[in-house]
C-alpha cells in the first residue's frame, strides 16, 4: 500500500476524498431528521397553526374555534391503510375523553370526493368532525409527506407533540391524557 | 501515468454512484418508497399477431405497493397505462397476483401488495401494415405505497420501453396439389 501511495498521490487524494464524502453523508444521515421532522419539530411548543377548511357538510370550521379544548389534529387518506386502523380508536378516546375536553379533528388529505370521504367516514363509524385538507394546509404543518401524521395540541392551542405513522393505541391515549391535563391560558381560550 | 488517470477516473465513478445513491433513496435519513422500471431490453415483436412484452418493476426494500386488484375498494390499485405508437395496439395487461401479507398495522389482516420485484406482461399487436423497424411506447404506473407504518401518495412512474417489428416471414408456399396423371 504505501509503494502504492507513493507512486500515486493523486489516488490518495481522490481516496481521501470518497472517504471524506461518505462521512459527511453518513453524519448527515445519522444526525439530520427529515424535512417533515424537521418542521414538524419546530411546531412543537408553538401555536398551532390556525387554518379554514371545509367540513364534509360544506361548512367553514377553524382551528381557532377549539380554543379552549385539548385537540387531536389527525391527517389522514382514504387510501391509508394504518389511518383506517388507527379511527376506530379515536372513536373510542373521543367518546371516553370528550367530557374532559378532547376534540378530535381529521383532515383528509386525499383526493376523494368530499362523499366519498363521508361514506368511509360513515363506514368507520366516525364521531368527530372530517374537514377536506388542502395542500397548504399541509405544507403549514410540514409538509405531510406521509400520513397518518398525528399533533396533539393543548388547550391555549400550543403543540405539545406531533406524531408520525402509526402508533399504538396506548401511546395515543397517553398523548391524549397529556393535553387533556392541560389548562387553557386565559387570554386565548375561547 | 496511464494507470493513474484510469483510477482516478474510477474513484470518480465511484463517487458519483455513492452520490446518487444517497440522493435518490434519502432524504434527510430517512428512506423513501421508490418502484423503478429495471430497463428492458429491446423486445422482438412480429406483425399481425399478439406478442406479450414483460415489464420488469422493483420496489424497494421496506416498502410495498397495493396490487392490481387490492383486498379494499379503499386502496388505490397499481396501474399501468399505455400510449402506444400508430401501428401497434396495446391489448391485455397481465398483472401478477399480489402477495398476501400481513403487516403490524393489521395483523389480523391480509393485503394484497407487491414488494421486491414484480413482472407486468403487456400484449402488443402490430397491424399488420406496420413497418418493420423499431418502435417506442411510453406510459405511466399509478401505485401506492406504505411501510410498516405509514402510507404514501399516490405516484406516477414514467414508464418507456421499445419494440422492434421484425419483418414478416416469407409466406410458406405450397405445392400445388399434382394431377395423379401428371408423371402417367
Amino acid at each position: 500500500m504505501g509503494v502504492f501511495v507513493k507512486r500515486d498521490p493523486v489516488v490518495l487524494i481522490i481516496v481521501a476524498m470518497v472517504v471524506a464524502l461518505m462521512l459527511v453523508f453518513g453524519f448527515n444521515m445519522a444526525r439530520k431528521p427529515t424535512p417533515t421532522e424537521a418542521a414538524s419539530a419546530a411546531l412543537v411548543n408553538h401555536p398551532a397553526p390556525n387554518f379554514t377548511l371545509q367540513s364534509l357538510d360544506g361548512h367553514p370550521v377553524q382551528l381557532t374555534d377549539y380554543r379552549g379544548r385539548a385537540v387531536v389534529l389527525n391527517f389522514w387518506a382514504t387510501w391509508c391503510a394504518p389511518c383506517k386502523i388507527e379511527m376506530p380508536w379515536f372513536v373510542e378516546l373521543q367518546k371516553k375523553y370528550a367530557p374532559q375536553g378532547l376534540q378530535l379533528i381529521g383532515v383528509a388529505m386525499d383526493d376523494a370526493s368530499p362523499k366519498d370521504i363521508a361514506d368511509f367516514a360513515k363506514e368507520m363509524g366516525v364521531n368527530y368532525p372530517i374537514l377536506v385538507g388542502k395542500e397548504a394546509v399541509g405544507q403549514a404543518y410540514g409538509g405531510i409527506p406521509f400520513m397518518p401524521e398525528t399533533f396533539y395540541i393543548d388547550r391555549s392551542g400550543k403543540i405539545i407533540d406531533s406524531v408520525f405513522g402509526l402508533k399504538s393505541k396506548g401511546e395515543i391515549e397517553e398523548n391524549m391524557k397529556k393535553i387533556v391535563a392541560t389548562v387553557a391560558s386565559p387570554q386565548t381560550s375561547k | 501515468m496511464i494507470r493513474s488517470i484510469a483510477l482516478t477516473k474510477t474513484a470518480l465513478c465511484v463517487m458519483l454512484l455513492l452520490t446518487s445513491v444517497f440522493a435518490q433513496d434519502t432524504l434527510g435519513g430517512r428512506k423513501l418508497p421508490s418502484v423503478t422500471l429495471i430497463p428492458p431490453g429491446v423486445a422482438d415483436i412480429s406483425k399481425g399477431k399478439s406478442n406479450i412484452v414483460n415489464l420488469d418493476f422493483q420496489v424497494g426494500p421496506g416498502f410495498h405497493i397495493n396490487s392490481n386488484k387490492p383486498s379494499a375498494e379503499y386502496m388505490i390499485p397499481t396501474v399501468l397505462r399505455l400510449d402506444p405508437p400508430t401501428d401497434i395496439t396495446v391489448g391485455k395487461i397481465n398483472y401478477p397476483a399480489g402477495e398476501e401479507m400481513s403487516f403490524p398495522f393489521a395483523p389480523n389482516e391480509k393485503l394484497s401488495v407487491y414488494s421486491g420485484r414484480f413482472t407486468v406482461g403487456v400484449t402488443v399487436r402490430p397491424l399488420s401494415g406496420v413497418l418493420p423497424g423499431k418502435y417506442e411506447f411510453r406510459g405511466q404506473m399509478r401505485y401506492q405505497a406504505c411501510d410498516n407504518a405509514a402510507c404514501y401518495p399516490p405516484k406516477q412512474l414514467p414508464v418507456q420501453f421499445e419494440v422492434k417489428v421484425l419483418k414478416a416471414p416469407p409466406p410458406h408456399r405450397k405445392n400445388p396439389p399434382q394431377s395423379p396423371n401428371v408423371h402417367n
